[in-house]
């Protein structure tokens, strides 16, 4: 049940972060295939140009690091008690998009396997 | 391919370890530093066993190849060089010079390798466990000459006690993360004084635990008196390098690390991207230094092992304004019992319960203080309860005091009414 525990984790930290911002309403929404994952987190609460560029420094990180992912990853989704760690999702994900949509702000990860490609689900292009 | 500011980091790493070897022969002769260096591997090694009683030059040699072993782990196992590895590698050279050797480092080492495998990860995935894993080196060495066993079956015995260790670590240091959130930096050192327990027990059971008795060098050597500055002009000089000729940047980058919790894991090198980190372990050194001059306590290889991983912490979590409450705290509780700051329990206690910095650090002064002084009274028990087979008994005794004040802070936080949904 690998798979299971990192989900948790990941799930737990990010709605650790957008329950900070008291949202009245939060969407959590996962889609799985053999070799990755998508899941995406809806609230109601716009953020600033500001804040999406810190939400998105977090959750992409220069570079891979895996020795603090391996180990310094299992703190994710634990501690809820105070403010929420998204650089503990950073490395352990393959890439992450945060925009504000029509309602609040959206954050969309993909993870998987070195075979898993993202292309095969909705990642974004820049432009 | 290692990025330029990296392979900057290697050279002064690799110069700083040579200069520390070449110091060890100049001080007793190439001879004598090799000889005592393979006496070193064969002597006790549990806490507080100083090298430096042995031979300064043997235990420079050995302080320093410690070190290179977990360089070069950081190197082939393609991590980079940076907070939490720079800590790993200074906390390694600070313990070759009181417990840690390659001979009682490698078995364990090969053990986190084994369980990489099983998880099907990379070596580099759990290179921090391994780096802070050698910790229980002493178990090694405990086994392979202390139990009275004969050789050829103390050798397989201690070897598969130091695979065995490596093994369960990765398990044991997650979760032990989990009970104090990251706020006790040698995490590693909890878990080993938890499996420390288990040994120290077993060993007990079988009558083979023999007492712990301290050998703390109280002599003065110039060499290891100016190490610490030596190596702290060369942190300040990587710093500026590191810096592009930009000494603004770099006082106001150093400053912003200031402001940091150091809540594990913070790498100092993702926060700024200047040589401010290379300031603030330097900073840190000059303060050590300092506070050991004037506590009267002798620099000396324990004494000298925590200056050095003070060092190496301050570019992954320790800062000179988390660090200061804690060690007043430590100061305050030998002050009230009637303790000497110099002897080996409060001097140690006061440099390594900075592992508690991120305390200060995150809910302020006063508590960070008193973090420091609860640390002091526990670290005196611990180190019996492990029978000195965990080298971080400070990170032990600073695990346990994490966890019991975050528990308490954590229930306040989570009961807050004005929080609660009407009724």
């Amino acid at each position: 049940m690998k798979r299971k525990e990192i989900l948790n984790r990941l799930i737990g930290e990010v709605t650790n972060f957008l329950l900070e911002d008291n949202p009245l309403r939060l969407v959590v929404s996962l889609h799985q295939e053999d070799d990755g994952a998508h899941l995406s987190f809806f609230d109601d609460r716009k953020r600033t140009e500001e804040e999406l560029e810190s939400i998105r420094t977090s959750l992409n990180p220069k570079h891979t690091r895996p020795e603090l992912a391996g180990y310094y990853g299992m703190m994710a989704g634990h501690d809820t008690s105070w403010k929420a760690r998204l650089n503990l999702i950073g490395w352990q994900i393959k890439g992450a998009s945060v925009k504000n949509n029509d309602s609040g702000l959206q954050i969309d990860f993909w993870l998987g396997s070195d075979a898993f490609n993202p292309d095969h689900f909705t990642i974004e292009k820049e432009d | 391919m290692i990025e330029k500011h990296e392979r900057i980091r290697y050279i002064a790493l690799l110069c700083m370890l040579l200069g520390i070897i070449l110091a060890g022969f100049t001080v007793d002769g190439v001879h004598k530093s090799l000889v005592d260096f393979i006496k070193i591997q064969t002597s006790s090694s549990r806490l507080i066993q100083d090298f430096t009683a042995i031979g300064v030059g043997g235990a420079l040699v050995n302080a320093s190849l410690v070190a290179l072993i977990g360089l070069s782990l950081v190197f082939f196992s393609s991590v980079s060089l940076s907070g939490p590895t720079l800590a790993a590698v200074f906390t390694l050279l600070g313990f070759g010079l009181f417990g840690k050797t390659p001979l009682n480092n490698l078995p364990i080492m090969a053990g986190v390798w084994i369980a990489a495998r099983f998880a099907r990860k990379t070596l580099g995935s759990y290179s921090l466990i391994a780096l802070f894993g050698t910790a229980l080196g002493p178990l090694v060495t405990y086994l392979m000459f202390e139990t009275a066993l004969p050789l050829p079956l103390s050798i397989p015995v201690a070897i598969m006690a130091g695979l065995v260790t490596g093994i369960i670590l990765p398990a044991i240091a997650g979760s032990m993360l989990q009970l104090h959130h990251g706020y006790n930096l040698y995490n590693i050192g909890f878990s080993c004084g938890f499996i420390g327990l288990f040994a120290s027990s077993a060993l007990r059971a079988s009558n083979r635990m023999q007492p712990i008795f301290i050998l703390w060098n109280t002599q003065r050597h110039v060499v290891l008196v100016v190490l610490i500055p030596a190596v702290v002009i060369l942190l300040f000089s990587v710093g500026i390098i590191s810096s592009h000729g930009s000494p603004k940047k770099l006082f106001t980058d150093t400053k912003k690390l200031q402001r940091l919790s150091g809540r594990l894991p913070t790498d100092y090198f993702d926060v700024v991207d200047s040589g401010a980190p290379w300031l603030n372990m330097g900073l840190l050194g000059i303060a050590s230094v300092l506070f050991v001059l004037i506590s009267g306590a002798p620099f000396n290889g324990p004494v000298l092992g925590g200056i050095f991983t003070v060092i190496g912490f301050g570019a992954f979590g320790k800062s000179l304004k988390n660090c200061w409450p804690v060690v007043l705290g430590v100061c305050l509780g030998t002050w009230l019992f009637g303790k000497t700051l110099a002897d080996p329990g409060p001097i140690l206690a006061a440099l390594f319960a900075t592992t508690l910095a991120p305390i200060a650090g995150q809910f302020g002064i006063i508590t960070g203080i008193i973090a420091g002084f609860i640390h002091l009274i526990v670290v005196e028990s611990t180190a019996a309860w492990h029978g000195g087979l965990d080298l971080y008994n400070n990170g032990f005794a600073g695990g346990l005091t994490a966890t019991f004040l975050i528990a308490i802070l954590q229930w306040y936080q989570t009961n807050r009414s004005k929080e609660d949904f009407k009724s």
